[in-house]
């Protein structure tokens, strides 16, 4: 079958009323679900597929991916206004956007969160379209060795997220690392600073550290100075994203986007480490560096492309593979096997109708996206208008609710206050809580490759460099290392030589 | 705004007085714990099995997925919740056999938990790459003989690892921990994608977590525990082997209350299931997926736990496996 | 505090903690079999890396702090009242352990309008009637939609349930 044969194969399928109705739908519930902390984008798929098992495949699924897709670019909303992220991907948006909101810049920050994502999007789908089989091949080639050498690079973004001290930057990844050693061992099932607690056998809970860490903070400083924000603007602002804006960040997003490809088509990394490392590229890229973390719109559109790359990418190694790179596609494959279809690669000789139909589903949904977001985006910039000292309770249970429904575990609100305390520590003591967060998430990833490879290799570390795509990631790691160092180096030369000169003059 | 509040306490108050006036068992919704995470063998048929159930029950049954440590978190909330039977637990091979066997530092016991039903069992398959060179367990065994090979699990304490010890025990391994390595993973879709990319050599798992990729022809089934052949597995099964203590090695799922549930309540729940699993649009569900649909009366599923529960237990103190630290 | 005693601060804090990490935490409160073959398979490796980092960064900090010419600045919180601000921070943290407490108790609705409004005392709001307001319907709000869109068994306590 020609390519245009599939094709018109996939618009017979895809083309009625009700399957673009449920991918519009899925959009709206999956912008709502990811504004909501805590919600999130994984609990709103969940939530959605019980819908899905009348509907036809091709409906059911695109409403998933809406959900899925929407649920992305909501959790931008929540991080930009109250410094929540909606879903552990916005994260990174945090840096740039919170800032912007405070002075007054919101809706700008929320434009090009947008527009970064629906182009993210577009290139993650077209990844999707034209490059499925060949990156799916390419993802089985990631075992553990290839996954450790490729985490030992990513967490030289802690580098680019540190702020003004590489150090305390640093400290705050240290201490992400510790604590998610907390729960059972992977090799021998042995507890870790669990203190007999079988709530810490599990671990602590992702998203209650997530909030803990920059949400709660910002109560607990609302307490230290509760008359601190008077005086400064934060509403939405009339300032919109103009084009111009757009285009000076359009790089950066490009590159965010195929960050996201590359991290979404392998299963495993998730969306958040893909944000923090097209976020600290941009960084490093960026004429104005010093500007990062202060409220930079480039910052703000670098983080959702990077997130938003990894939606249509994550659909990769599902479809070829029948592999689920993480919870939500893991999800979507549940709904694929309730249909009585199996993804791999049987299923683009099969089900070519379906394929391709899912294909046109997706492109459509980059544009459905730009439109429910830009009318969102407009519903809830009265969150930008609350006074702030009712907004920051308000923000308090809104987190006790979200936390909770995470994992039905009251505990974790526990885990989110004493983080929210951490978290105000770090602040008082000018440590970023990024690094923390980046550590964190790959710490354990870092752990468990490491010690599945010598597992795989019987203690011989040659397994670490055993081929092309390792030592490519060990090049590139130790390349970055050699580049901050230097950079270090620098500034703190010009610093030590400006203080000089003002000794001299002085 | 007040009296509106305090006609809504009065009201809830009045609610609250006739729960004491001994009402009928449900009256209100039920939870539902499920120990693991979304879309994973014990969601789906959590989720699959709450449409017919929540129907035979009359009340609205709260899913509410508790996951961590392999299972444990969410049988301890259920562990410590009131014995009233308004939350109840979705009990699994791997939370309430595997891991009591393994595992001495669980928080909790089989004897923690009163069980209700066991209503699924999932059939369990031995598989290797299609470019291994395996084509048989006799050339796993041989291969496993000279050393170096692996296999994968979802974790420590999972069916998965134990299965695949039990399964080289069967076949005339001696020391299966000595001669053959783990690797485990973080969870059921990761250990199926180590050997899809060649990390491990073979697994060990439910046949439902493997049909998809058999289809594909991505991955090759050489082995099936039940006595009855899978569909969809051209593989033989423990009765072709000749090796009948293998048909102990099954997956399950169950429901389970804490320990001193009611005797009202826990035959209640068996009529309940009864009615529940002959829905047919369930029974078709779960069979498409690879699962055998069999109803247990409480007896029945305490004594089927148990059976396997010490086959288990053997294995892991004849071996050295148990968890102390 | 300045620039340079922060470092001191943080430097000597991470040495400490990092010795504390070695000598009492990791012995107590990591497990590892007997029968580990190889040190970089044990669950203690990973752990006791983390401990020399934080001694390394800490020991660069210290470094740092001595290398570093006192610029003067201080980087202080604002706040005119000292005292006051410590009583409000203390006030939001028995409020919070308050919160743990009470949740299974009294439900999940009726410990956040408490917290609500006591919270909002807290921080003085120049909006009180709006904030008993949204005290009451924030809760209540968030309480619909998470039982009842989201189906979430949302802890409904001993005392009053909400239907």
């Amino acid at each position: 079958m020609s390519f245009l044969d599939s094709i018109a194969a996939g618009l017979s399928v895809v083309a009625n009323f009700e399957a673009f109705l449920a991918l519009f739908a899925g959009i709206i519930i999956g912008v709502i679900g990811g504004a909501i902390p805590g919600m999130s984008a994984t609990m709103a798929v969940a939530l959605t597929l019980p819908f899905t098992f009348s509907l036809t495949p091709i409906t059911g699924i695109l409403l998933l991916l809406g959900v899925y897709k929407g649920g992305i670019f909501g959790g931008s909303i929540p991080a930009i206004l109250i410094k929540t992220p909606g879903t552990p991907a916005s994260s990174a948006t945090i840096l740039d956007g919170y800032p912007l909101a405070e002075k007054g810049e919101a809706g700008r920050a929320l434009g090009m969160a947008l527009w970064a994502s629906c182009t993210a999007d577009l290139i993650s789908n077209l990844a999707l379209i034209l490059f499925a089989g060949w990156l799916a091949s390419f993802a089985l080639n990631f075992g553990p060795p290839e996954f450790f050498a490729l985490i030992l690079f990513s967490l030289t973004i802690i580098a680019g997220v540190s702020g003004e001290s590489l150090l305390r930057g640093g400290l705050s990844a240290i201490l992400g690392l510790l604590l998610a050693t907390i729960g059972l061992d992977l090799v021998y099932g042995t507890n870790r600073f669990t203190f007999g607690n079988p709530n810490m056998m599990g671990g602590l809970n992702f998203i209650a550290v997530l909030i803990g860490l920059f949400a709660i903070p910002e109560i607990i400083a609302m307490a230290w100075n509760p008359t601190a924000h008077i005086g400064k603007t934060r509403k939405l602002g009339a300032k919109w994203v103009t084009l111009k804006d757009y285009f000076a960040s359009f790089k950066s997003i490009v590159r965010g986007s195929l960050i996201g490809v590359f991290m979404g088509s392998i299963p495993g990394i998730g969306a958040a480490p893909s944000a923090f490392l097209s976020y600290s590229e941009a960084r490093r890229k960026s004429p104005n560096k010093e500007k990062f973390g202060t409220g930079e719109i480039e910052g703000v559109a670098a983080s959702e492309a990077g997130n938003n790359g990894v939606a249509g990418a994550t659909l990769i190694p599902l479809l070829a593979l029948g592999v689920p790179g993480d919870v939500i596609t893991a999800i979507i494959l549940g709904a694929f096997m309730i249909h009585g279809l199996q993804p791999g690669p049987m299923m683009f000789v099969l089900n070519v109708d379906i394929i391709y139909g899912l294909f046109i589903g997706l492109i459509v949904s980059s544009v459905f996206l730009f439109f429910i977001g830009s009318v969102a985006i407009r519903g809830f910039k009265y969150v930008a208008d609350v006074p702030k000292r009712i907004l920051m309770p308000a923000v308090l249970v809104l987190c006790v609710f979200g936390v909770f429904a995470v994992n039905n575990n009251l505990f974790d609100v526990a885990v989110m206050f004493a983080m929210g305390w951490v978290g105000y520590a770090m602040m008082r003591h000018r440590i970023p809580p990024a690094p923390f967060l980046i550590a964190f998430i790959l710490g354990p990833l870092l752990e468990d490759n490491f010690r599945q490879s010598m597992l795989m290799s019987g203690s011989d570390f040659a397994v670490l460099f055993r081929g092309p795509i390792t030592w490519f990631f060990w090049t590139a790691a130790i390349v970055t290392v050699i580049a901050i160092s230097r950079s270090a180096f620098a500034s703190r030369r010009k610093i030590v030589a400006a203080v000089q000169e003002e000794q001299r003059n002085g | 705004m007040k009296s509106k509040l305090i006609g809504l306490l009065g009201a809830a108050g009045i609610a609250l007085s006739a729960t004491a006036a001994l009402a009928e068992y449900p009256e209100r919704p039920i939870n539902m714990v499920i120990p693991y995470g979304a879309g994973g063998a014990t969601d789906i048929s959590a989720r699959t099995i709450a449409e017919p159930l929540g129907k035979a029950v009359g009340k609205a049954l709260v899913m509410a997925n508790v996951t961590g440590a392999g299972g444990a978190t969410g049988s301890v909330t259920v562990q410590n919740a009131k014995p009233d039977g308004y939350t109840m637990l979705f009990a699994r091979v791997g939370s309430h056999s595997v891991n009591p066997a393994m595992k001495e530092t669980l928080p909790y016991t089989l004897d923690d938990f009163r069980f209700v039903t066991v209503y699924e069992i999932n059939p369990v398959a031995c598989a290797v790459a299609p470019n291994s060179g395996i084509e048989s367990m006799d050339d796993l065994i041989a291969k496993a003989k000279e050393g170096g090979v692996t296999f994968a699990s979802s974790g420590v304490g999972s069916l998965p690892q134990l299965a695949s010890v039990m399964v080289l025990k069967e076949f005339g391994i001696e020391d299966p921990l000595g001669q053959v390595t783990h690797i485990p993973q973080k969870g059921g879709g990761a250990a199926t994608t180590a050997v899809l990319n060649g990390t491990a050599t073979f697994l060990c798992t439910n046949s439902s977590a493997l049909a998809s990729f058999v289809a594909n022809g991505q991955i090759k089934p050489l082995l099936v525990t039940t006595a009855e052949p899978v569909p969809g597995f051209d593989a033989p099964t423990s009765a072709d082997v000749g090796k009948p203590n293998l048909e102990k090695l099954v997956g399950w799922t169950g429901i389970a209350g804490p320990d001193d549930l009611p005797d009202d309540v826990a035959a209640k729940w068996g009529e309940w299931m009864a009615q529940a699993a002959s829905d047919e649009k369930f029974v078709d569900q779960m069979t498409k997926r690879g699962s055998i649909i069999n109803v247990m009366s409480p007896e029945d599923a305490n004594s089927f736990i148990q059976n396997q529960y010490e086959t288990f237990r053997a294995l892991a103190d004849e071996l050295g496996m148990r968890i102390k630290g | 505090m300045t620039s340079k005693s922060l470092q001191l601060r943080l430097g000597v804090t991470a040495c400490v903690f990092a010795l504390f990490l070695v000598v009492f935490a990791i012995p107590q409160f990591v497990s590892a079999p007997s029968n580990v073959g190889k040190i970089i398979l044990s669950p203690l490796f990973w752990p006791y890396t983390i401990a020399g980092l934080t001694c390394l960064i800490g020991l660069l900090l210290i470094l740092g702090w001595w290398r570093t010419v006192e610029d003067g600045v201080v980087l202080e919180e604002p706040s005119e009242n000292r005292p006051a601000a410590i009583a409000r921070l203390f006030g939001l943290a028995v409020i919070m352990i308050a919160m743990v407490w009470l949740l299974p108790v009294l439900g999940m609705v009726w410990t956040c309008m408490l917290a609500f409004v006591a919270s909002a005392v807290l921080v003085q709001t120049r909006h009180p009637k709006i904030a008993l307001i949204c005290a009451v319907l924030v809760p209540l709000a968030l309480y619909v939609f998470f039982a009842h869109v989201a189906g979430v068994a949302i802890p409904q306590g001993e005392f009053v349930r909400l239907p």
